[in-house]
């Protein structure tokens, strides 16, 4: 496959599944290279996989989920013992992996929700931020449980995902209040906890997400109240920021804005850290953040 | 009968010598037990060849240490080739051993009892002039012997150091602690390795400091143990030699406090001793042994030191100003790297403080790099923290618990750091993470010479005062982890709470 063709696969399976993540739809888009692959040698294949990977990385979609997933996918279809006869049997265990994997990932969100939910009790008021898709499946959950609770969204500048995260809560009849990016002060002595996505865990166990989520987390701390942060364990990533200028420009800016003079504007993520989060809920469990470098270790050591 | 009597004689026992070896050792020993001039003395009153043959006092310039107390040494060697190339002239004395004067225990008893007599008298007329000069300090020397007469009541006495302290000078809170002070009395030391006698002279004098230096020295010394060790007739090459090592290691205690890095080492060492096959000749031992030592200092040591500087590289951006404390090797390399391969730019901060201002040398080494520097001692650390977008430190152990143990005043400076909310990245190689748990510098710690505190201009007024005065002098103090951003190890930069992990790891490695 060439680069466009990457590209373009990539993209339609994002523009046609409103309901798939950037990082799951990149490794998919793996997948695809991996079935196409017509040559014979295991290095051609890995040389292939980078190619696609950094096809991905220059559409306008956050990087974020696409480099850690896609990491962890070629770490974990090679990580057998790939000492078969012929090529075309070890590109079938790869296959069979990465089949393993994407059902992994498509479960995960389930997971999550269901351990999730269990923290929302009857009467509870919930403040998020922005949108994200395991926030809604738990909230959704919650309300399947018949729980009473109230939800407040932010609008979420630049791209006001927060609206669209109301029009998906109001099909799902949850009570809900859309509030401004700058009220999450005013808001936050009413709410009982926050819940977040995040794009990214990095090892030092905080989060990359929408920028809005570092200050959320700051009133939170401030305001003693738990900041919950919701993700699946592929978007586990071997970063360690020591603050938000450390930060890597791929990260905070899309292709197109860095062609621009990147000093005068503004970053699409931030970076909270640890000592800010409460838990994190993941499908490998509910952890702490000082956890989540225990799991990287054990993942790529 | 004469015949079953010399075999009797020849009989070797579990320390490799013969009973008369033993006996003149023991008498040795206790002759030791009193200032030089009376050992001498006293040989002289009992004139038996033996002792002259087999106790070599050790003169002051055969031990490379510039402080003006200089320890003396008092060395009885027998396993050790000599070496062509140490400087040191009693070395000879190896063949001492072997030549054996007849000596029939009537007349030992005798020679004892003179021995004893002698001390007798001498600590006499010491406790005579204690009485007259209370205050002066004379390290004295205990003797092994435990039929010592108790002459009377002393004060403390520490075995383990064979030393008795006139005077203690210590803060109560720290008396768990060994004092390392430059003020030894004679030691007698008993098989210990050339190398490992000058290596205590450099770890007492400090010209040998910081965790690494320490750690490759000692494996340096250890590695002229192993070349010109020769295990004693019918005994095993790893046991004896285990034997050997353990002698040289308490006789580096004598100094200073074993670091960290050095007991982990020490450790593995022995694992890898216990493990190796008993059916290899002597030299293949030897071989293999050395090349552990030397692969051990290349990978543990110098490949992860490159990797760290390459992983904190990443992380110095261009017009950063860096703090960093004292000098690290470690963090040191890290600078220079970043400054002559990479050519960042970048701005460094040196902060130092008293006793050892360590913090010099690191200046010297930057400056002549051509780093943009700043120099400022610890008292201005918060005038100068606001200035700074990174603190870079060193370590001499991380802890367990992701306490970070390290000399003394970089807990303030992470504190500080932290209040100016800069982020904290500490150095360390995996080889110095340790099983220990500790959350306060009470508990372990090694206090350094209290001397080392007052100015020589104002020695003789501190004197005076030193009756109600006592100076503490910690080495170390320990970070707690939520004061430390980030570890930099070269398998990948962790937050502190990770180092069980590893140790964990660490430990199901070494068990395969």
């Amino acid at each position: 496959m060439k680069k466009e063709d990457i590209k373009q696969y990539f993209l339609t399976i994002l523009q046609k599944e409103k309901d798939v993540s950037a990082g799951i739809a990149a490794i998919r888009t793996l997948m695809e290279i991996l079935r196409k692959y017509s040559y014979k040698t295991i290095q051609g294949l890995d040389e292939n996989l980078k190619m696609g990977v950094e096809a991905m990385q220059e559409t306008n979609c956050p990087v974020a989920a696409i480099n850690s997933g896609c990491e962890l996918f070629r770490r974990f279809i090679t990580f057998t013992k790939l000492d078969t006869e012929t090529f075309d049997e070890c590109k079938e265990i790869m296959l069979n992996r990465g089949h393993l994997f994407i059902k992994n990932l498509n479960e995960a969100k389930g997971k999550i929700a269901k351990r999730a939910s269990q923290f929302i009790v009857d009467g509870s008021k919930v403040l998020t931020h922005s949108r994200s898709r395991v926030v809604l499946q738990t909230l959704k959950e919650a309300a399947k449980q018949n729980k009473q609770f109230e939800v407040f969204v932010t609008k979420s500048a630049p791209d006001n995902s927060g609206e669209k995260m109301c029009k998906d809560l109001k099909a799902a009849n949850i009570p809900h209040t859309l509030i401004l990016d700058s009220a999450v002060g005013y808001i936050m002595e009413q709410v009982d906890f926050v819940i977040v996505g995040a794009e990214a865990v990095v090892e030092s166990g905080g989060v990359i997400n929408k920028i809005g989520t570092y200050t959320m987390a700051l009133c939170a701390k401030e305001m003693n109240r738990p900041f919950y942060v919701l993700t699946e364990s592929f978007k586990f990533s071997r970063l360690f920021p020591l603050n938000q200028a450390d930060l890597p420009d791929t990260y905070k800016y899309t292709p197109d804005m860095r062609k621009q003079d990147i000093s005068k504007l503004n970053p699409l993520v931030d970076y909270t850290p640890p000592a800010l989060i409460t838990l994190l809920f993941t499908d490998l469990g509910i952890l702490t953040p000082s956890a989540v470098s225990d799991e990287l270790i054990k993942l790529y050591l | 009968m004469n015949q079953d009597k010399e075999k009797a004689d020849q009989k070797v026992g579990g320390d490799g010598l013969t009973k008369k070896q033993r006996r003149a050792l023991k008498v040795s020993a206790k002759t030791a037990g009193t200032s030089p001039n009376e050992i001498l003395n006293n040989i002289h009153i009992t004139n038996t060849k033996d002792i002259k043959k087999d106790v070599v006092f050790k003169s002051n310039e055969n031990v490379k240490c510039p402080t003006q107390n200089k320890p003396q040494v008092v060395t009885v060697e027998k396993h050790f080739k000599s070496e062509p190339s140490e400087d040191k002239p009693s070395i000879d004395r190896t063949k001492n051993v072997d030549i054996k004067g007849e000596l029939s225990k009537a007349e030992v008893r005798a020679q004892r009892r003179a021995i004893q007599e002698a001390q007798r008298l001498a600590k006499q007329q010491k406790t005579q002039e204690k009485i007259d000069k209370a205050d002066e300090k004379k390290p004295q020397i205990v003797s092994k012997d435990k039929e010592k007469p108790k002459v009377e009541k002393k004060p403390k006495l520490k075995v383990a150091q064979k030393i008795i302290k006139p005077k203690e000078t210590k803060v109560q809170l720290f008396s768990h602690l060994s004092v390392a002070t430059k003020e030894k009395g004679s030691v007698v030391v008993e098989e210990v390795h050339p190398a490992f006698v000058r290596l205590g002279a450099q770890y007492a004098s400090k010209t040998i400091l910081g965790s690494n230096a320490r750690c490759l020295a000692l494996l340096s010394a250890l590695k002229s143990l192993i070349e010109s060790f020769e295990s004693p007739p019918e005994q095993e090459f790893c046991r004896s030699l285990e034997v050997a090592l353990q002698n040289c290691v308490n006789y580096l205690q004598i100094y200073r406090p074993i670091a960290v890095s050095m007991t982990n080492v020490l450790r593995y060492f022995k694992l890898v001793l216990a493990e190796l096959k008993t059916n290899l000749q002597d030299i293949e031992k030897k071989n293999s042994l050395i090349k552990w030592i030397d692969d051990y200092m290349h990978d543990e040591i110098g490949k992860a030191g490159e990797a760290i500087s390459m992983k904190v590289e990443g992380k110095i951006s261009n017009g950063d100003t860096i703090l960093t404390y004292g000098c690290s090797s470690l963090v040191l390399r890290i600078l220079l790297e970043a400054h002559n391969k990479n050519k960042k730019q970048f701005r460094v901060i040196v902060v130092d403080a008293n006793p050892l201002f360590e913090g010099k040398e690191m200046l010297r080494r930057l400056v002549n790099a051509g780093i943009e520097c700043t120099y400022v001692l610890i008292n201005a650390i918060s005038f100068v923290m606001n200035k700074a977008t990174k603190v870079l430190l060193g370590v001499h152990a991380l802890l367990a618990n992701g306490y970070v143990m390290s000399r003394i005043g970089t807990a303030q400076i992470a504190l500080i750091a932290k209040t100016y909310s800069k982020p904290v990245l500490v150095c360390c190689e995996t080889y110095k993470f340790c099983e220990r748990v500790q959350t306060d510098s009470i508990v372990f710690n090694e206090i350094g010479d209290p001397n080392e505190l007052i100015r020589p201009s104002e020695k003789k007024q501190a004197d005076n005062v030193n009756a109600k005065l006592t100076h503490l002098n910690l080495m170390y103090d320990v970070t707690p982890p939520d004061l430390v951003t980030a570890v930099a190890t070269e398998l990948a930069i962790l937050p502190c709470t990770s180092v069980p992990v590893i140790l964990r790891i660490d430990l199901e490695k070494s068990k395969k």
